[in-house]
């Protein structure tokens, strides 16, 4: 590629556009047109060794490398936070090897890799989300052969994850499932939504923006394209359900966005906050304001019914 | 034919082969996941004989020594061969249900379409991808599309389809998920069906 080599930046010129060769890049395009033809069905791919770890992302990263252009706004979250290791890790790798603008705020970007939350604001049609996945095939933990989880999503033959479910119910009352919770796709394939929690499960269905999951280790990648029907798998008498808390966001109050614990001391103390970093901060812009803000008074630990009130 | 006689008639490729093929992949990316849903073709390119700007941008993005190219008699010319031979390093075969990517221009003979390769049940992506050369596509209701990627419903009219086609697209989505996904090209737009799609057509 001397044409590209020769258009890049000096600090670039070691790399192709976006670190992947050209070649490679096709390939992985070309698998991702099959995996949106086929929405929720693991298509294999040729994987390329990445200079990460496997379990940092690797899957990602090939699939945002192969979508990326020099006119998207990058942001990656891990765990719904902009700030952590993995995330700042791979937003530097685009900017030094793409030279593409990041974000940490949903709104302004164009394509979102995620490590295991879907944002809470709802994204658009013109956003592309891509899925870091560990493991790939939700039914690898009750068939651990490939030859016969291809045969049995070839088949429909999905009885075997209604049973895992079932054995769930059986010894603990509900389903226990909270997190990589198996999805029906378009009524034809189960697949798994990549460790999200299941809170996360409904944001998936019908939603206007493309989804792109990338396995590395595993070399599988598939996709749901926008306004696809995704139904978490349940059952009539034990219907699906999100997670809920009694308690607040510390930090901006909300009750509507998903919450992480974090433990305080060695007493007992913890407080809730949100795990969206960007949505968090946005309330607290807009004036929203939790029990274990900084600008709230000190000793108040129980939520303030007064904390909603500064936004109006 | 020596070498000389073979690269001086040739037409280039991308002006820029990163940038370029990652804009004509973002549009094919949201046409095969929105079916039905018309884009403009975002680089300019020159054709070869035989081909039209989107279809050669097409394959210049997404074929490589890895994907075999059939190419109909109405697209097989020496000028298409060679360039596609050139840019994309392809094999080119004769046999159509080798092909990766079959391309043709919508007043052919059609029959083809029924031997393109539409996958097995544990591997339905190895199948064909059918690239349509057409006049005109516009969005009047000639095709209701239906499915995933489709919100409510698109409408999509495409120049010169026979009812032929269109019977061999209804089933051609009952084989989910084998199947063939179409990508239809004018000189200027780009449009695709996904196997996905269910279509009425008017």
């Amino acid at each position: 590629m001397e044409q590209t080599v020769n258009q890049m930046d000096d600090t670039a010129s070691a790399y192709n556009f976006a670190y992947l060769d050209e070649q490679t890049k096709r390939m992985i395009r070309r698998a991702l047109l099959k995996a949106v033809a086929i929405p929720g069905y693991q298509v294999p791919f040729a994987g390329r060794e990445m200079p990460m770890p496997y379990g940092w992302g690797t899957g990602g990263v090939q699939v945002t490398a192969a979508v990326i252009g020099p006119q998207d706004t990058l942001k990656v979250i891990d765990q719904g936070a902009d700030d952590t290791t993995n995330a700042v890790s791979i937003r530097q790798f685009f900017a030094k090897t793409a030279n593409v603008a990041t974000t940490e705020k949903t709104a302004d970007a164009s394509i979102i890799q995620t490590r295991h939350r879907i944002p809470e604001r709802e994204l658009r049609e013109d956003q592309i989300l891509v899925y870091q996945v560990p493991i790939p095939e939700p039914l690898r933990f009750l068939e651990p052969r490939e030859t016969e989880t291809r045969k049995m999503h070839a088949l429909e033959e999905y009885g075997l994850m209604h049973v895992k479910l079932y054995e769930d119910i059986a010894r603990h009352g509900h389903i226990a499932t909270t997190y990589a919770y198996p999805v029906m796709v378009d009524d034809r394939y189960v697949m798994d939504p990549s460790p999200t929690p299941k809170f996360d499960n409904p944001k998936m269905d019908n939603m206007a923006a493309l989804q792109l999951f990338g396995a590395g280790r595993e070399k599988r990648i598939y996709a749901l394209p926008p306004y696809t029907k995704v139904r978490s798998l349940d059952f009539e008498d034990h219907p699906f359900e999100v997670q809920s808390w009694d308690d607040e966001c510390g930090m901006c109050g909300a009750r509507d966005s998903y919450l992480d614990e974090v433990i305080l001391d060695d007493k007992g103390n913890r407080m809730f906050v949100c795990s969206d970093t960007d949505y968090c901060t946005e309330r607290q812009e807009a004036g929203h304001r939790g029990p274990q803000h900084h600008d709230q008074p000190l000793g108040s630990t129980k939520s303030s019914p007064n904390s909603e009130k500064a936004a109006e | 034919m020596t070498l000389n006689a073979q690269t001086s008639d040739l037409l280039p490729g991308f002006d820029h082969a990163a940038f370029d093929s990652n804009a004509v992949f973002r549009v094919l990316l949201d046409a095969m996941s929105r079916p039905g849903r018309i884009y403009d073709l975002p680089v300019h390119i020159t054709a070869p004989d035989g081909l039209n700007a989107s279809a050669t941008a097409t394959l210049l993005a997404m074929a490589d020594m890895d994907t075999t190219i059939w190419l109909s008699p109405g697209c097989a010319t020496k000028a298409a061969t060679a360039h596609l031979k050139f840019h994309c390093g392809s094999p080119i075969t004769t046999n159509v249900a080798k092909a990766d990517f079959a391309v043709a221009r919508c007043d052919e003979d059609l029959s083809f379409i029924t031997e393109l390769s539409v996958g097995n049940a544990e591997y339905p992506d190895q199948s064909a991808t059918l690239i349509l050369l057409v006049d005109d596509v516009s969005e009047s209701t000639e095709m209701i599309c239906r499915g995933p990627g489709i919100k409510d419903t698109h409408n999509l009219a495409v120049a010169g389809l026979t009812p032929a086609f269109h019977a061999w697209r209804a089933e051609n989505h009952h084989l989910f998920p084998c199947g063939v996904d179409v990508i239809f090209v004018t000189d200027t737009k780009i449009a695709a069906l996904s196997r996905t799609t269910r279509i009425e057509v008017k």
